[in-house]
């Protein structure tokens, strides 16, 4: 049976390397995509997820489990982030392809999936992409840590130490200025 | 406009209690637009779904060092840094490969060790106890006819004349000698004191010279030999040294390609 979070932070709080290396390979996944939809880069998403188990590593002594590791691990990614767009001193990526490569395409197609059903799952991934890249940062983390990490509005609001109800108005207004972006690529009129 | 965007949004993600979600439910069924939006963000958290990072390859560690603690791709050797990638870890090993016959051969150089492959087998063989003669006919067919050549010219014309010249000045010296011996015995019993010790002296100086003379070839003798091992020496390291240039060059071929390869590769993953 596999350890809880907390048994493996416990041991890897008493020097247990192989312990905090499960956690890494646990959470290694969604930290990258947190920094990748967050700078949209790949190659600097992959230098921060990394950064981001360094310093959880380091700082381990200090954690004292008040929150769950996992928003501990998303708070060191986000301000990896932040300081990632404040010393590049620009705007979050869009990386929409230029280019749909079909075979490239095929390879995630899933058995029930056309190939256009999968150009046009391409379409709309990169008109999210662009569309996430218009939000401000507030509400581009409480969407990202909403929609692709299911965190619950409470723990996201412990993480950005703001009200309930601020993550709440953050989340509305971020999907309302998504729907307007993608009715404006043709992207959410095509799905309803 | 409602003004119930707050519970709108708990119902979006089904964060609701009993109660909350009864009220709500019953709004909806009297507020198009809450009905409508509803229906449109939906469709965005749909639309969110399509967009997945791309596949990369992870793979983090932490590294414990006795200096340093470091974040280590796996499978990485830990003396590799942060940021290296399958580059830094590929082994030249066609080039280790070549390296190590340049090594050998220079090794075989100097030790003179013979390694010969032939009907029967493989042949090793070490140490300068071999003659050039044995050398020449042990050596595979192209490279003995250029060591018989340079066996031969090794021996200048000059060494010849003088070898001749010393063969005859040992001729001469040898009949001297036979006369002397022959007169000596004829007068021995009239010669005084004097007499045998001139002769005795004689005697001597013609067996240093007949000395003298043989050592003259003997050496001449060992310089060609050594003329004509040096010569197989140097043949076997110039065949020994294009061998392994062919080698190098075939590995520099095969890893160009491998690199192209690997660039298009890149190039279409892109």
């Amino acid at each position: 049976m596999a350890s809880t979070d907390e048994e493996l932070v416990a041991r890897s709080r008493g020097g247990d390397l192989d312990s905090f290396n499960q956690l890494v390979v646990r959470w290694e996944r969604p930290i990258y995509a947190l920094a990748y939809r967050t700078i949209g880069r790949e190659e600097d998403a992959r230098d921060v997820a990394q950064e981001t188990f360094l310093r959880a590593f380091r700082a381990l002594k200090g954690f004292k489990g008040e929150a769950k590791f996992s928003s501990w691990l998303y708070r060191i990614a986000l301000n990896l982030c932040r300081d990632w767009v404040r010393r590049e001193r620009r705007q979050p990526v869009a990386q929409a392809p230029e280019g749909v490569d079909l075979v490239e395409l095929a390879s995630e197609q899933t058995p029930s999936e056309t190939i256009e059903d999968l150009v046009a799952r391409n379409e709309i991934s990169a008109a999210v992409a662009r569309a996430m890249a218009t939000l401000p940062e507030e509400q581009r983390t409480a969407i990202l840590l909403k929609e692709y990490h299911g965190l619950t509005f409470q723990e996201i609001a412990d993480m950005l130490d703001c009200p309930l109800s601020t993550v709440k108005t953050r989340l509305y207004q971020g999907l309302t200025v998504l729907r307007r972006q993608l009715d404006r690529e043709g992207v959410g009129k095509a799905r309803w | 406009m409602c003004e119930e965007k707050d519970l709108l949004v708990s119902y979006l993600y089904d964060d609701l209690g009993d109660a909350d979600r009864a009220r709500f439910e019953r709004h909806l069924r009297g507020c198009t637009d809450c009905r409508d939006e509803l229906t449109a963000l939906r469709g965005v958290r749909a639309d969110l779904t399509s967009w997945a990072p791309p596949a990369s390859e992870l793979g983090f560690r932490i590294v414990r060092d006795p200096k340093v603690v470091e974040l280590k791709p796996r499978g990485a050797s830990p003396e590799t840094g942060r940021g290296a990638n399958w580059r830094a870890w590929y082994t030249p090993a066609a080039g280790l490969a070549a390296a190590a016959v340049l090594v050998l051969a220079a090794a075989s150089a100097i030790a003179h060790v013979e390694i010969h492959r032939g009907p029967d087998g493989l042949t090793v063989r070490t140490g300068w106890n071999t003659v050039a003669a044995q050398t020449t006919a042990s050596l595979p067919a192209p490279v003995a006819p250029a060591l018989r050549e340079a066996s031969v010219t090794a021996a200048p014309a000059a060494d010849a004349a003088t070898l001749a010249a010393i063969e005859a000045r040992l001729r001469a010296l040898e009949a001297s000698h036979d006369s002397s011996v022959r007169a000596a015995s004829m007068l021995s019993a009239r010669s005084s004191d004097q007499e045998l010790l001139r002769r005795m002296r004689d005697l001597v100086t013609v067996s240093e010279a007949k000395q003298t003379g043989e050592l003259a070839l003997r050496v001449s003798q060992m310089n060609r030999e050594f003329d004509a091992q040096h010569a197989a020496d140097m043949q076997k390291i110039q065949s020994i040294f294009a061998r392994v240039n062919a080698s190098v060059d075939a590995d520099a071929t095969m890893h160009r390609e491998w690199a192209s390869y690997m660039l298009s590769n890149s190039t279409k993953q892109k």
